[in-house]
């Protein structure tokens, strides 16, 4: 639930940020790479070349868009190899005295349509794409002669200017990501403590009321002993008092304020079988790890059976750790144990006591 | 000591605020010739001014969980064992922490009071199920690390009816269950507060060859190790 509602509002922000970049680097691609291409048609090594690699970028760029808005990432590469490619051909094209200029767009503008790409990347994705451009883009500078300090400087902004934006907006785009997912949490957990909250109120709620049936059985028994009317020699009265004792040590015993689904499920057998007059007692300890519901049930079904054929009393122990559960019976009884279908990790062991049997069920973390 | 087989027995003190469960205790102590009841009532100074070896402390007097006397007295060396309706192992360990010697849930104790006073009085281990289920439940940092087969003992231990089905289960003799779990007892005496009771029960481990003396150094914690 956590991780949910987490999602949800870090979705809101992160679909903002993606839009961002989205209409940044179509307004560029519209606004300042086409002027630059169409108005320099004339000047250019192939003319051709710039305009298909004006074409590749825009249709990687919608490409990008709608895997990246549709939360579909498909395979990154054969894009980064087109846009790479395209990019190549823009350096090669243009004129050593257009190189710095406007009309040499394609290796200012990379960084936009990467990041639309590699937008679900880890930042290094995008600075290894980056650092491949400024080698592209320094080949083509040396190539063209201009390897004095000047030329060195300009190619060194441009190719600052290609990843600087993009990262700030990046690591902004998560910052809020990062703020919002606290945000969602705490609000989650919250929540979640008010539901234990009044989990553990319902439950209070129910103890209460068996308190009050337990001491008003216990009442009874203690006041006929009291005055006179039943004999602690009477075998009925011994086992009534038995009985109520153990009814409250069961409550005694139950010192958690939001009951665990398989303490719950035994509990339920213990119940049962008490209604028959068995004196069960039920002790827990350690903590008791999230279970699948399969593997509950072929823990507790085992000592359920049991627990329904004891004649007089049982012990019901339940110990628990992150990797391990083990619930055991020892009860007096002629029960046949039916192993119930394998579930993941769960071993079942019987072993007759003369007369009593021990029953264990433990499951291990696979 | 004298000769004298009355002169040798335990002197036992048992302190409860109620009467019935006191006369009850009595009764479970009185079978045993080789202890004797010398002071009883619901005021632990009284009882323990009359000279106990043991003293038989329920946790839960006139309302309050007296943990902080179970402290002071085992500081000054008496041997307590604690019974009490609580099962819960942040209360078992806390008991144990403070120095008690041992600890009995009341509903064990026909079956184990007498084992555990007699122990109790030569500084020895006697841990009843329900000490060996919260050694089991302990999630605490500083828990000692026990072995896998002192852990299966105390596991069984805790699950089972006698010490002969533990040994059947774990296809070992009586005696080595028992050795395994006297020995998870004892590494929970090198933890907490450090207290006469608990170096006695160490250095009796060791005469009794249950550790050896280099070996209680080398009891790592979970936080430790």
């Amino acid at each position: 639930m956590a991780s949910h509602s987490a999602a949800v509002v870090t979705e809101r922000y992160t679909r903002s940020a993606q839009l961002a970049v989205v209409t940044i680097a179509a307004a560029w691609h519209l606004a300042m790479d086409l002027p630059a291409t169409i108005g320099n048609l004339d000047r250019f090594r192939s003319p051709g070349a710039v305009v298909a690699a004006w074409a590749i970028f825009g249709a990687v760029g919608a490409l990008g868009t709608v895997r990246l808005l549709r939360a579909r990432p498909g395979p990154a590469w054969p894009l980064l190899a087109l846009l790479v490619a395209a990019d190549a051909m823009v350096l090669a094209a243009a004129p050593p005295d257009l190189f710095f200029t406007a009309a040499n767009w394609a290796w200012g503008a990379l960084g936009w349509f990467v990041m639309i790409v590699l937008w679900h990347r880890p930042i290094r994705d995008f600075l290894a794409v980056l650092a491949v451009n400024a080698g592209l883009s320094l080949g083509a500078v040396l190539a063209a002669g201009g390897g004095n300090r000047v030329d060195l400087g300009r190619w060194a902004m441009v190719v600052y200017g290609t990843g600087a934006l993009q990262l700030a907006l990046k690591a902004g785009a998560e910052a809020l990501n990062t703020a919002a997912a606290q945000a969602a949490e705490s609000a989650t957990a919250l929540a979640a403590v008010d539901a234990e909250r009044a989990a553990a109120a319902e439950l209070h709620r129910a103890r209460g009321e068996r308190y009050r049936s337990i001491r008003a059985a216990a009442g009874a028994v203690l006041a006929d002993l009291a005055e006179g009317r039943g004999d602690p020699a009477d075998p009925q009265l011994r086992r009534r008092c038995t009985l109520e004792a153990s009814r409250l040590r069961r409550l005694i015993a139950e010192a958690d304020d939001v009951p665990d689904p398989l303490l719950h499920e035994l509990r339920a057998c213990a119940d049962l079988a008490e209604r028959r007059g068995v004196v069960v007692d039920l002790v827990s300890v350690g903590q008791l790890p999230d279970l699948p519901v399969a593997v509950r049930r072929a823990l507790a079904e085992p000592l359920a059976q049991v627990l329904a054929a004891t004649r007089t009393g049982a012990r019901v122990a339940v110990a628990g750790t992150a990797d391990t559960v083990a619930v055991s019976v020892v009860a007096d009884g002629d029960v046949t144990v039916l192993a119930p279908a394998e579930a993941a990790g769960v071993t079942v062991t019987c072993q007759d006591e003369g007369g009593r049997l021990w029953v264990e069920t433990r499951w291990r973390r696979g | 000591m004298g000769g004298d087989a009355v002169a040798s027995r335990v002197r036992v003190g048992i302190v409860d605020d109620h009467p019935v469960v006191v006369e009850g205790v009595r009764s479970w102590l009185s079978g045993d010739d080789r202890l004797e009841v010398v002071a009883a009532g619901d005021d632990v100074d009284a009882v323990v001014a009359a000279g106990v070896d043991v003293l038989l402390l329920d946790l839960n007097l006139h309302g309050r969980l007296v943990l902080d006397r179970i402290a002071d007295l085992s500081a000054a060396g008496q041997r307590i064992v604690v019974y009490s309706q609580h099962t819960e192992p942040e209360v078992v360990l806390a008991v144990v922490d403070s120095g008690a010697v041992a600890y009995l849930s009341k509903d064990e104790g026909r079956e184990h009071c007498v084992s555990t006073v007699v122990a109790a009085a030569a500084d020895r281990p006697y841990v009843a199920p329900t000490l060996a289920g919260a050694f089991i439940g302990d999630r605490r940092n500083q828990r000692p690390l026990l072995s896998d087969k002192e852990r299966e003992a105390l596991l069984l231990w805790f699950q089972s009816m006698n010490k002969a089905s533990v040994a059947r289960r774990m296809g070992i003799s009586e005696h080595t269950v028992k050795q395994y779990v006297d020995r998870a007892r004892v590494k929970y005496a090198r933890i907490g507060r450090p207290a006469p009771t608990k170096a006695a029960l160490l250095a009796r481990a060791i005469e009794d060859r249950l550790v050896r003396a280099d070996e209680i150094g080398e009891y790592r914690s979970h936080a430790a190790g």
